[in-house]
């Protein structure tokens, strides 16, 4: 009964999405059918981006906890400061390096069908983002067995991840624009992200850092995020105001970056891919 | 005992048809039931053919379904056939009958002549098309530098179209018809709105539908099901318009059998269905037809026809057609375009022009 009305309710006109929320359920789709794609056929399935996360850890700490021994106090709880610094660099990672190749990935579907096209790299940042709310439970897990106590400032997560997430969005369409043209960003990313992680006070102190690197460490939008993340969750100290801000102003500085020079050469990628 | 067994069975299959007469271009279920002891698990296949043989299909393996949609691909008296598996081993069968009137159809099926103040739906106004192509295509950044710093970035000029114009009204049927990069598809992308034209302005008005082919929208190792979502977001549906008429689709394409199976398992017959059971399941302002729909089977094919022209005679949709069978083009269009080496050579109606085109090879 209530289906014989909603079908004579839907005029032919109502079949469609008005152009702005189209892009909502595309984005939907699509993160729908990468998350299916990803676990399709592990017998763990979701699992692993739990797994993942803390395995990572286990093998770093284990590595690093030997042979390095920072005696860093500032540290705090290594197994901690290491987790938290590892999931975040791997959001970029994740966006960046899956956002890159998607609009050459759409090729077909461009040729044929109009579609907002910046959809496909903020799809693989967002994908990306997905990942990391299941690495939270290891996040979690770990905090727990290590007994790390979760203060009220850890309400500030989702404003440094947002800004992370945010920052990633616009290398994800800044990169994908340009490997359209240039099929080398696609090599040459896999070295920076690299150097990039190496760079980053991820597995070892800040101060371990000679004088020039901490200097530089002020332009590594990468070590601000997950500083403000370890800020918040493990030293349960609030960020600054420039901090706050130095977040916002890298995560929009990138999105305008990538979203200018994405809109500015989109109607010439059909003519490359 | 056995004997008596053997004489009257302990359960059997009994098919009931919603509906026995039809007129083609309906379709009928059958539902079936078991009458008696049924055995704990039954599991149904089905298969029909034609009276007198020639025609038939049949699903694959026997399943947990008891109701089966029938879409008669000809006008004739047909016989559905249910075989029930049942758990205990036994395999009976029940069958139906189905009578399918001829419907008085013209022949041609073609729009009627169309009002000359019907609102004009593609306007292409002087459309060139112009490719740079690099006498070297740069692939690499390196490539790139070297060739502009010896000041070698020379390209060739190559006009896929020159100096284009036509427009469809709505409620045509637009033949696009040209030999092989004679510039058709180039010509379609501007209209699909995915290319920008070099010189002269494509207005298009409303909402376009064009089949989406094998390894665009879709993704093999998802199963129909989730593909159709997909597919259908791409074209910009909602969300509660797709679960609604996610039946007509499957039962469009014929695949309610298979809706759980990744699409890798599909020929690719079977996913140009899907595409096109998505882009017509609705009535789009345009529909782009274009080779895609040739995979079809024979059967397929004849169906989308159909289901082509009836979009087409409800008067809303307007129907643009590309493809290098000029039959199908003359049966379906009420005007064609043909495109040679991106010169517009002549825009009329379907007969006037084909028979030109087809003096071509001769």
């Amino acid at each position: 009964m209530d289906s014989q009305t909603t079908t004579t309710d839907l005029a032919a006109k109502d079949a469609w999405y008005p152009a702005s929320k189209r892009d909502w359920f595309i984005l939907k789709q699509l993160v729908t059918k990468d998350f299916k794609l990803k676990y399709r056929r592990s017998a763990l399935g979701v699992v692993w981006s739990v797994l993942n996360p803390l395995l990572m850890m286990l093998v770093m700490a284990a590595v690093f906890g030997t042979f390095m021994r920072y005696n860093d106090p500032s540290i705090g709880n290594y197994a901690v400061y290491l987790i938290l610094g590892n999931t975040a660099f791997q959001l970029m990672n994740d966006a960046t390096s899956q956002g890159m190749g998607s609009i050459i990935g759409a090729s077909s579907l461009l040729k044929k069908v109009k579609i907002n096209r910046v959809v496909f790299p903020v799809e693989k940042a967002l994908f990306a983002g997905v990942n990391y709310l299941f690495s939270l439970v290891a996040i979690a897990l770990v905090m727990l067995v290590e007994q790390v106590p979760l203060g009220l400032t850890a309400l500030l997560l989702p404003f440094g991840l947002l800004m992370l997430l945010v920052f990633s969005v616009g290398l994800s369409m800044l990169l994908s624009a340009l490997s359209v043209f240039f099929r080398d960003v696609m090599h040459l990313w896999g070295v920076v992200l690299i150097a990039w992680t190496y760079a980053t006070p991820l597995f070892y102190p800040y101060s371990i850092l000679p004088a020039w690197m901490q200097t530089f460490e002020k332009f590594n939008p990468m070590y601000l995020y997950v500083t403000y993340i370890r800020d918040v969750v493990l030293y349960q100290q609030v960020p600054s105001v420039a901090m706050h801000a130095a977040c916002a102003a890298c995560a929009l500085v990138a999105l305008g970056i990538g979203y200018l020079v994405f809109r500015k050469n989109e109607h010439k990628f059909i003519l490359y891919i | 005992m056995t004997d008596s067994k053997a004489a009257m069975p302990s359960w059997l299959p009994v098919a009931t048809l919603t509906q026995s007469e039809i007129s083609f271009g309906e379709h009928t279920f059958l539902d079936v039931e078991i009458a008696g002891d049924a055995p704990r698990h039954v599991l149904y296949s089905y298969y029909w053919s034609i009276e007198g043989g020639g025609l038939g299909d049949k699903t694959g393996t026997p399943k947990d379904q008891t109701r089966f949609g029938f879409i008669p691909p000809c006008p004739g008296t047909f016989i559905i056939t249910v075989e029930a598996h049942g758990s205990d081993g036994v395999v009976r069968n029940t069958s139906a009958w189905v009578k399918v009137n001829a419907v008085d159809e013209a022949p041609l099926a073609r729009p009627e002549s169309i009002a000359d103040d019907a609102d004009e739906v593609i306007s292409v106004d002087d459309v060139s098309m112009i490719f740079n192509i690099a006498s070297e295509q740069f692939n690499s950044l390196k490539e790139y530098f070297i060739a502009l710093a010896r000041h070698e970035l020379k390209f060739k000029e190559f006009r896929a179209l020159n100096h284009v114009s036509f427009s469809v009204k709505r409620g045509e049927a637009f033949g696009l018809v040209g030999t092989n990069g004679s510039g058709k598809s180039t010509m379609l992308k501007i209209i699909a709105g995915v290319l920008e034209a070099s010189e002269g302005t494509c207005r298009v008005t409303g909402t376009i539908a064009p089949l989406i082919e094998l390894g665009a929208g879709f993704d093999m190792e998802l199963t129909a099901k989730e593909n159709i979502y997909l597919n259908g977001s791409l074209l910009g549906y909602r969300k509660e318009f797709i679960d609604e008429h996610f039946d007509d689709i499957v039962e469009f394409a014929e695949l309610q059998s298979f809706m759980d199976m990744p699409l890798k398992n599909y020929s690719s017959g079977m996913v140009a269905r899907i595409a096109f059971a998505i882009a017509t399941i609705t009535e789009p302002d345009i529909l782009i037809v274009d080779e895609t729909l040739s995979v079809g089977d024979y059967l397929f094919q004849q169906k989308c026809e159909r289901r082509i022209q009836e979009l087409v005679q409800s008067g809303n949709v307007t129907v643009l057609l590309v493809s290098h069978s000029i039959e199908l083009v003359e049966r379906i269009c009420n005007r064609v375009c043909w495109i040679e080496k991106g010169q517009m050579r002549m825009v009329g109606p379907t007969d006037e022009i084909c028979e030109e085109y087809k003096s071509l090879g001769k």
